[in-house]
């Protein structure tokens, strides 16, 4: 047998404590733990200070349960907040992926295309190993789905802090830039669902302030998103994504821009193939939009492509954007 | 959080994963593993190895007994390289996703739907609700709204299924509509655009189509020869392109985006400046305008003089 080392790296010693933790029905006292669990055994004989084992096993638990380990604590009935004899335990039930949740090979193909959607961003790890968890699940791999590769593309640093709030249930503050406004206001928000939409991400929540569900568009958020420590009830996000989904279509439906565009140019192609049906004439197309800004943007670009007619305020943005690149562009860098 | 480094509860998370893969796979390559697992083979050799001194705890301050610890087929694995495990003492099956795993896959999901065949089949819908389930804890809703799919979509999708060549009529921004007959390989779909790459019967290369730009498109039934060519990155830039200079605000960053891809950018206290490589400096012109004068063109002066004329000729439609 191989000598045990003087020291058990800490990844041996969590991963020693999920299996003792795993095998035993009634759970196991902290003294237990210590006196047998290799990691912290080893500490025990050679004499550490009682006070710091019980500190690394607390530091344990918690990095255990950031991995998603569910740790339970068994306490005493007459004194529930007595944890001197608290016993703890796995349920494997609990820990593993449910008995009865099995994956078809053509379910494992879309997954694997779900998988590669992040490309080289951090969440492509977490889309990795889950891939990963599933696939030991022994499924025969399918054909792979070919030639396609959807790819989420994230310009918006606010994404991921975000994302994070969200599965935490706790409020967030940012600067967020209103559309027509100059100076960006603090909001503080619970976070609800984040929602790509006519290509764009969406924050959708509760603003706190005006005490009401609202949409914000990533790319306004001006600051850094600061997570708070306030909580909110986790059933509030049930269905958030969704609604959000109906309420920007309800936007895009009330919401329409008349122009003109001239035939076989880029804008034509663009804008036609989103205009609304019935209501085409000529050379004059309708085209529903969520954000007048963004649309304007868009507008802006096709230059004498395009003409604005209506709404007056989609026009005077656009204009805005046209003589501000004339001046910006004009003689002598 | 704590004071232990991350990367031990990283790799506790990779062990624990390690075990219900290996079982799985019965036999396997270091090699192999390691790709699996986004590591080194001698990450990986180091952390199957390591698998022997894990197990049950010993009791009465005894140590463990052989068959309370993981073992591997050692012969096997210095020998030929290759990973068996004889002896487990538990975590045979995965543990659940983490709400960060499932929020990845979950966000996925949702653009995997929007390729052909997949959404339609019942498959997205039946794995969202398998996906929520699996994970330990409740992800966020990380939604992506289906663009419609239409006709172009439909026939690039059924050529690359069929292994034959498309053709239809291409309008790129400033030219003359040209038809083309592609071997397509690789459809990208990113922030909504659809992208074929593919090679070009006419240009004889891998060219990219954005498919907004696509019309009267129609399936042949020429044999796709080329579609085994590299695929380049998507906005790489070609060798036949030229050098333009931009500046802009910070803030602006993200309007100028995947011009950016390959260029060069210096930070210039709140503005910066970049290097870019386009086919035709003039095509620049639409980003300023989008950009609302944000984006500057400081050379080369013909660019510079386009977007000023581009800009001038929109706003004289309104006089």
């Amino acid at each position: 047998m191989s000598v045990t080392p003087a020291r058990v790296p800490p990844e041996e010693r969590l991963v020693n404590l999920v299996v003792a933790l795993m095998a035993t029905e009634q759970g196991v006292t902290k003294d237990t733990i210590l006196g047998s669990v290799s990691g912290y055994r080893e500490q025990v004989e050679s004499g550490s200070r009682r006070e710091a084992l019980e500190k690394m096993f607390e530091r344990d638990k918690e990095n255990l349960r950031g991995l998603g380990v569910p740790i339970e604590t068994i306490g005493d009935y007459a004194d529930p907040d007595d944890l001197r004899e608290a016993r703890y335990r796995i349920p494997p039930t609990e820990y593993e992926l449910p008995a009865d949740i099995t994956f078809t090979p053509a379910e494992l193909a879309v997954l694997t295309l779900a998988g590669g959607v992040w490309g080289e961003h951090t969440l492509s790890a977490g889309a990795r190993s889950g891939l990963r968890k599933i696939r030991s699940l022994g499924i025969d791999v399918d054909e792979p789905i070919i030639g396609f590769a959807p790819r989420l593309d994230l310009h918006d640093a606010s994404f991921l802090p975000l994302q994070r709030a969200i599965e935490q249930a706790r409020e967030v503050e940012f600067d967020y830039l209103r559309p027509g406004s100059d100076r960006p206001r603090r909001r503080r928000v619970r976070p609800f669902a984040l929602v790509e939409f006519e290509a764009r991400w969406h924050l959708f929540g509760w603003d706190t302030g005006v005490e009401a569900e609202r949409t914000f568009l990533l790319s306004r958020v001006l600051s850094d998103v600061v997570v708070t420590r306030q909580g909110f009830d986790e059933s509030l996000r049930v269905g958030a994504g969704e609604r959000a989904l109906s309420g920007l279509r309800d936007v895009a439906l009330r919401q329409n821009a008349t122009v003109t565009a001239v035939p076989g140019t880029e804008a034509e192609l663009r804008l036609r193939r989103r205009a609304r049906a019935e209501a085409t004439n000529g050379r004059q197309v309708e085209i529903p939009f969520v954000d007048l800004e963004v649309f304007a943007d868009e507008l802006a670009s096709y230059g004498p492509e395009v003409m604005v007619l209506e709404p007056r305020a989609l026009q005077d943005a656009v204009m805005r954007r046209l003589r501000a690149a004339r001046d910006r562009s004009a003689e002598s860098a | 959080m704590s004071g232990q480094p991350v990367v031990a509860t990283d790799r506790a998370a990779l062990i624990l994963q390690l075990v219900p893969y290996l079982i799985a796979q019965g036999e396997v390559t270091v090699a192999q593993a390691a790709r699996d697992f986004d590591v080194e083979p001698r990450q990986m050799r180091a952390m199957v190895e390591k698998l022997t001194v894990i197990g049950l705890p010993g009791e009465g301050g005894f140590w463990q007994m052989a068959n309370d610890l993981f073992d591997i087929d050692w012969d096997l694995l210095d020998r030929e390289d290759r990973i068996v495990i004889t002896n487990a003492v538990g975590l045979e099956r995965s543990p659940r996703l983490t709400a960060r795993e499932a929020a990845a896959l979950l966000a996925g999901l949702q653009l995997a739907a929007a390729v052909p065949g997949v959404g339609d089949s019942g498959v997205v819908q039946g794995l969202l609700s398998k996906l929520s389930r699996g994970a330990g804890q409740t992800p966020a809703d990380v939604i992506v709204a289906p663009a419609p799919v239409d006709d172009v979509r439909e026939t690039v999708a059924r050529a690359l299924r069929e292994g034959v060549a498309v053709t239809f009529t291409y309008t790129a921004p400033d030219a003359h509509p040209t038809t083309r007959t592609v071997d397509p390989v690789k459809v990208t779909i990113s922030a909504g655009q659809w992208y074929l790459q593919g090679w070009c019967h006419m240009r004889r290369a891998m060219r990219t189509f954005h498919l907004d730009r696509v019309t009267e498109p129609a399936v042949t039934s020429i044999a796709a020869l080329h579609s085994s060519e590299p695929v380049p990155e998507l906005f790489e830039p070609g060798d036949d392109e030229v050098v333009a200079e931009i500046r802009y605000p910070a803030h602006a960053a993200s309007a100028v985006g995947e011009f950016l891809a390959n260029a060069q950018v210096h930070e210039e206290g709140g503005f910066r400046r970049a290097f870019i490589r386009v086919a035709d400096p003039r095509s620049l012109k639409r980003l300023v305008a989008r950009s609302g004068g944000d984006v500057e063109i400081v050379a080369p002066p013909e660019a510079r003089r386009a977007a000023h004329d581009w800009a001038q000729a929109a706003l004289d439609q309104y006089r």
